[in-house]
């Protein structure tokens, strides 16, 4: 894996993937999310090494890499929840890596976690107030469940069962639908089509799609890049800690040593 | 694969209870063939003990919720609980009795009380409103205003003042001593957690005197009271309807305030998935920090009602001790973490108690076994770890993960 990897590194012409900065920072417009030099550490084990990502409003951007390369760290460190060593984390043009996560989910992040992670033994509805535990207003709260219901239908017929007698797709809707209850202008996701039957994959990545649609920014971090490409604007691939390629979803989809490591053709 | 996987676990069960359901069945063969039960045991004493069950049960209950609650939280085995439970005793022991507070003395406190308890419930309501702060503050000034207008309440004032002080008090032992060590492995907060306890004793020698104190509050409720039952006299005091009464709004309120507040939510939301909780924008901290104001707070309550109860209390170095591990007990035996468990748990303690007492008493010709009540009480937490160590209403501990 690692020697394949490092081959995609070598294997990127550099002519070929523009780098993303660069050819969205033409059209001129303001990035929703700017990490800038990211390097962090677990105690004296360095995670992410200078790591440089930009997601602008409305994207939907994914990460991809194998096991240990960093993905899930990129999202904690953009949460907050592992703090920046150096570099420095701006979201709608405000730095918030000195910020606490609750400070951060405030200012409009949310979070799908890695396993769904729903609360087990509270009821749906519950789960779903969760995400928006930092919201005041009774009435758009009120409006965000309806836009939930909406895309899961299944999550308003359930609305006072347990959380964790719910199967794992239907778990995944609640997850979502929790994230999308803060109202946020960028969520997070983390391994959205773990352990799910495929064709609920597909149907989680059109939800995805159409709540991207609506304007809301996605940064999805997928160990399935087929899917994750064929509906992301762009996308980064993350090798032990640093960007080793980028670009938009179409080219590393056609990239290829993008294909050999990460797509599975030969 | 999952008829295998129980038959194992089933062959893995089944020796420790058997060894254990024996040497009950031992002692109580033991019990029974030395003394014989109590001659005198009849209907009077049975609903007697049956009274006091939940009596002493109720203050088991209370006391355990708080360790439940912490453990639930941040799993870790509050020893230092016991302490606080003296303190809060000690506490109410000083503000009805050395100062027979004069009418504007007492207006004073009373305001200071609520408004502290008013800054408290501020500072944890955050950014949002909550209706909590003005329930809360309301509450405390009722209580204490009620309680100054008559002076057969002055021990509900006392309660509730000490409430909040024994309040404050967790919430500092939390901030000063386990919120350090967060992150650190479980063993040294719980090594910090009897270090606390060791502290508490000794601070309580130094601020109260290490003597047994009387604990009688002018009050309605430590009358003595008679009730005929069967042709027979029950003498007792009006505390046994008082206990279970109070035990029984304290433990509504709080699963009213888990339920039904966001503050409860997130309580609930931090002890399922900590982390999650975090990415929600839960301030866990603060969570924490509630959890050991609420948990301080219901041991105190007990704590007053405690020494009413019993008409004194104990050593400050000693008092804790006894009540504190035998609530942790109850709580274990409920099954720790669930807060129906706690209560659950202590009832049945105060069961076991009251009736291993009315059964074989200790009287000149029968010596008894009520000395050995506090084995009993660990002896059960003992078999219940050997059955099923997730305890009566805890679930199964292998869901969790």
């Amino acid at each position: 894996m690692n020697a394949e990897a490092a081959r995609v590194a070598g294997a990127a012409p550099s002519g070929a993937v523009a780098p993303a900065g660069a050819a969205a920072d033409a059209a001129g417009r303001e990035p929703l999310l700017e990490l800038k030099d990211v390097t962090t550490h677990y105690g004296p084990i360095r995670v992410l090494h200078h790591v440089d990502m930009v997601i602008y409003p409305g994207e939907m951007v994914c990460l991809l890499g194998g096991n240990a390369s960093g993905k899930s760290t990129t999202l904690k460190t953009i949460l907050g929840i592992v703090r920046v060593s150096e570099g420095e984390i701006r979201f709608r043009g405000e730095r918030v890596d000195p910020l606490t996560t609750s400070d951060r989910i405030e200012r409009g992040m949310a979070v799908v976690p890695e396993n769904r992670r729903i609360f087990p033994k509270m009821t749906v509805r519950e789960n779903l107030e969760m995400g928006a535990y930092l919201r005041k207003d009774r009435k758009e709260m009120d409006e965000d469940l309806e836009y939930v219901f909406s895309l899961f239908p299944r999550l308003g017929e359930r609305l006072s069962q347990l959380g964790g007698t719910m199967s794992g797709g239907e778990q995944q809707m609640l997850a979502m639908g929790r994230a999308l209850m803060s109202r946020p202008k960028l969520i997070l996701m983390d391994e959205p089509s773990m352990g799910l039957a495929p064709l609920f994959v597909e149907r989680i990545f059109e939800i995805i799609k159409q709540v991207n649609d609506r304007g809301i920014s996605v940064f999805v971090v997928e160990q399935n890049a087929n899917v994750a490409l064929s509906i992301a604007d762009r996308g980064y691939v993350l090798q032990t800690g640093e960007v080793v390629l980028s670009g938009a979803a179409q080219e590393l989809l056609t990239n290829e040593g993008m294909k050999r490591a990460y797509l599975g053709e030969t | 694969m999952s008829a295998i996987s129980s038959a194992v676990k089933r062959k893995v069960n089944w020796v420790p209870p058997a060894v254990g359901l024996a040497l009950l069945g031992l002692i109580v063969w033991r019990m029974v063939y030395l003394h014989g039960l109590n001659p005198n045991f009849n209907a009077s004493f049975f609903a007697g003990a049956f009274l006091r069950s939940f009596q002493l049960g109720s203050l088991y209950a209370l006391i355990a919720l708080g360790y439940t609650m912490v453990y639930g939280i941040i799993r870790l085995i509050n020893f230092a609980h016991g302490e606080v439970f003296m303190v809060g005793a000690f506490a109410a022991y000083f503000l009805f009795s050395t100062t027979p507070m004069a009418w504007p003395v007492a207006i004073v406190v009373a305001l200071v009380v609520t408004y502290g308890f008013m800054q408290i419930l501020n500072f944890w309501r955050g950014r949002l409103t909550d209706p909590l702060v003005l329930v809360g503050g309301a509450l405390a000034f009722v209580a204490v205003s009620v309680a100054l207008a008559s002076t057969t309440l002055g021990w509900l004032a006392a309660m509730v003042a000490s409430m909040f002080i024994t309040g404050v008090l967790g919430v500092t032992i939390d901030r000063v001593a386990y919120r350090p060590l967060r992150g650190a492995p479980r063993n040294s907060m719980l090594i910090t957690a009897i270090a606390v306890s060791f502290f508490l004793q000794n601070f309580g020698i130094l601020a109260f005197s290490n003597r047994q104190t009387p604990f009688r509050p002018p009050s309605f409720w430590t009358q003595p009271l008679q009730v005929q039952v069967a042709g027979e006299t029950l003498f007792t005091s009006w505390m046994i309807v008082l206990v279970p009464l109070v035990t029984a709004v304290l433990v509504v309120s709080l699963t009213l305030f888990v339920t039904r507040t966001r503050l409860g939510k997130a309580m609930r939301a931090t002890a399922q998935d900590a982390e999650t909780a975090r990415m929600m924008g839960v301030n866990v901290d603060r969570v924490i920090a509630t959890t050991f104001l609420l948990g301080s707070m219901l041991a105190a309550a007990a704590a007053v009602m405690w020494g009413m109860t019993f008409g004194s209390i104990n050593q400050p170095a000693i008092f804790g001790i006894l009540p504190g591990i035998k609530a942790f007990a109850a709580a274990v035996i409920g099954g720790i973490g669930s807060l129906p468990g706690a209560v659950v748990g202590g009832v049945l303690l105060g069961f076991l108690e009251n009736f291993l007492t009315a059964l074989f008493p200790r009287t000149a010709e029968f010596p008894g076994i009520t000395e050995y009540k506090d084995t009993f009480a660990f002896l059960a937490m003992i078999l219940i770890l050997l059955v099923r160590p997730s305890g009566i209403v805890g679930e199964d501990l292998s869901e969790k993960v």
